[in-house]
């Protein structure tokens, strides 16, 4: 695996954010006023409602003769005095709207959606990662994990009528349709979200009956492709914090030396020493080895037993274990004087 | 070459053109005298309207008109129909239509002719006026029903439909 370029890492990370309380919470409000919240803003009916009308009064805005169609602004629903509020200033002597307008109608059934997208889901609303966000509350800084149920997927049918009376009108608005559809389907932008829109069918309900007031009606059906998505499932999770240690530390810059140690040696020489008013020395051997001896100051003879057994008079050679007890018994030559035996022990 | 004219004889023998021209003005005094309605008749002056080539089509405002001229006439204005604007959810109270018939001599006398598309207004109150279209010019009025049991035809029945402001609003 190669190394990353030099430039790419980061040497020092700033793990104090530079503003912190009341001017660190100015900054977020400024983040959240330029760019939103890091979460996706909730998308529901109304909002696809009011953005299928807002697509159709300003994408499919048909003008003839100078004047703009007017559109009935709202879904009629059942409530009555709606459709007055929104027409009245376009009504004639009968508090009839008065042709040419637009409106739109709302299938108001809301079907499962067909957009391939997202229509095939993992069962059961499980929510998914969205965003990692960093937080700091004055003393941790951590991550905030985003996390929201996939969209579900809706299809809403509409139905935008032209109702005039001149072909002309029907010819224009007609034209704006083809156009803005001619890949089919144009997008709405709801909330953030992209919205696609779907060119059904065209049809005509006219009303050519011989002995009636004649107009034309045009229905342009469409289908918006839109999906539900709700701010309240959405969740909110501490993720990482990151916990600051210090550690006291010598900042002396010169290297230590390194610790000199005696070498092991197999051989060394020892000095039995009799004291003056004694002439016998007992010793405890820790090892295992032979005793060579090497000379002997004011010693006429000596006798040397291991572990209370006599091993000899005057001998040269002495060979011990681990945990003897060897035991010298000297005759002095100088009763009076200390004596000495002098060995060089060699470990076996 | 002059027009040559055919008299009517048929009915003589109980009904002839005395007969006729009594009961004729006898209804004129009392659709004109007694009834008294009146329509404004706003006839298209199709000489000097510019339409469009291919739909015969003119802007608001751009039919031009003859002078209005007031006709007595025997007016029924039938019940609106309120109803959805098509399959939409507009609703929309559709005003009936208007169903006038004229005396012959009348048009004669004001030398006007009704034609299929002409403007009528008529007043439904001091202040307000409604505007309708001729849809049935009332041509052939020849049947027995016109034509006083088969004598002659001496009236015209029109009806007329509600027309949108935006075609026309009176001059």
């Amino acid at each position: 695996m190669g190394l990353p370029r030099k430039q790419q890492v980061i040497p020092t990370i700033n793990l104090k954010p530079e503003k912190i309380l009341l001017q660190r919470r100015e900054e977020l409000l400024q983040y959240i006023k330029e760019d939103g919240t890091y979460l996706p803003k909730s998308l529901m009916h109304p909002d696809l409602d009011r953005g299928f009308l807002d697509f159709v009064k300003e994408d499919l805005k048909t003008i003839v003769a100078g004047s703009i169609i007017p559109m009935i602004d709202i879904i009629i629903t059942t409530q009555n005095w709606s459709q007055f509020t929104q027409t009245w200033n376009f009504s004639d002597l009968n508090d009839n709207p008065e042709p040419p307008f637009i409106t739109v109608v709302r299938q108001p059934e809301v079907k499962y959606g067909s957009n391939p997208a997202i229509m095939y889901n993992i069962p059961n609303r499980k929510e998914y990662f969205y965003a990692a966000v960093p937080s700091w509350n004055g003393n941790i800084k951590g991550l905030d994990i985003y996390k929201i149920p996939q969209p579900v997927p809706v299809d809403i049918t509409y139905n935008v009528k032209i109702v005039c009376n001149r072909m002309r009108e029907l010819n224009e608005f007609n034209k704006n349709v083809i156009q803005t559809f001619a890949s089919r389907q144009a997008y709405r932008k709801i909330n953030g979200h992209y919205i696609p829109i779907i060119m059904g069918n065209i049809s005509d309900e006219s009303v050519v009956e011989l002995e009636k007031r004649r107009f034309y009606i045009q229905n342009y059906e469409f289908t918006m492709l839109g999906f539900l998505m709700d701010e309240n499932e959405f969740e909110v999770a501490p993720a990482v914090s990151r916990v600051m240690n210090y550690t006291e530390i010598n900042a002396q810059t010169t290297l230590p030396k390194r610790k000199k140690f005696p070498e092991n040696k197999d051989t060394f020489q020892l000095s039995v020493t009799i004291p003056a008013n004694a002439t016998t020395k007992q010793l405890n051997v820790d090892y295992t080895g032979d005793f060579i001896t090497q000379g002997q100051i004011n010693i006429d003879s000596y006798d040397v037993y291991i572990n209370n057994d006599f091993y000899g008079t005057d001998v040269t050679l002495i060979q011990v274990n681990t945990n003897d007890i060897l035991r010298f018994e000297v005759v002095k030559k100088t009763v009076g004087d200390e004596a000495i035996l002098q060995y060089g022990i060699k470990l076996l | 070459m002059a027009q040559q004219l055919v008299p009517i004889t048929r009915l003589g023998k109980f009904f002839g053109g005395e007969d006729f021209s009594l009961d004729v003005s006898m209804g004129r005094e009392w659709l004109d005298g007694d009834m008294n309605f009146k329509i404004v008749l706003y006839s298209v002056d199709r000489t000097k309207t510019v339409n469009d080539d291919v739909y015969g089509e003119v802007e608001k405002n751009g039919i031009q008109f003859f002078p209005p001229v007031s006709i007595n006439a025997y007016v029924q204005i039938l019940q609106p129909d309120n109803k959805f604007l098509g399959n939409s959810k507009v609703i929309q109270n559709e005003p009936g239509n208007m169903k006038f018939s004229i005396y012959t001599q009348d048009l004669i006398d004001l030398q006007v002719n009704i034609n299929l598309g002409d403007y009528i207004g008529y007043w439904v109150s001091e202040a307000d006026v409604r505007y309708y279209s001729v849809v049935n010019a009332g041509t052939p009025n020849y049947d027995n029903k016109h034509t006083y049991g088969g004598y002659k035809p001496f009236y015209v029945s029109y009806v007329a439909a509600p027309v949108s402001a935006n075609e026309f609003m009176g001059l």
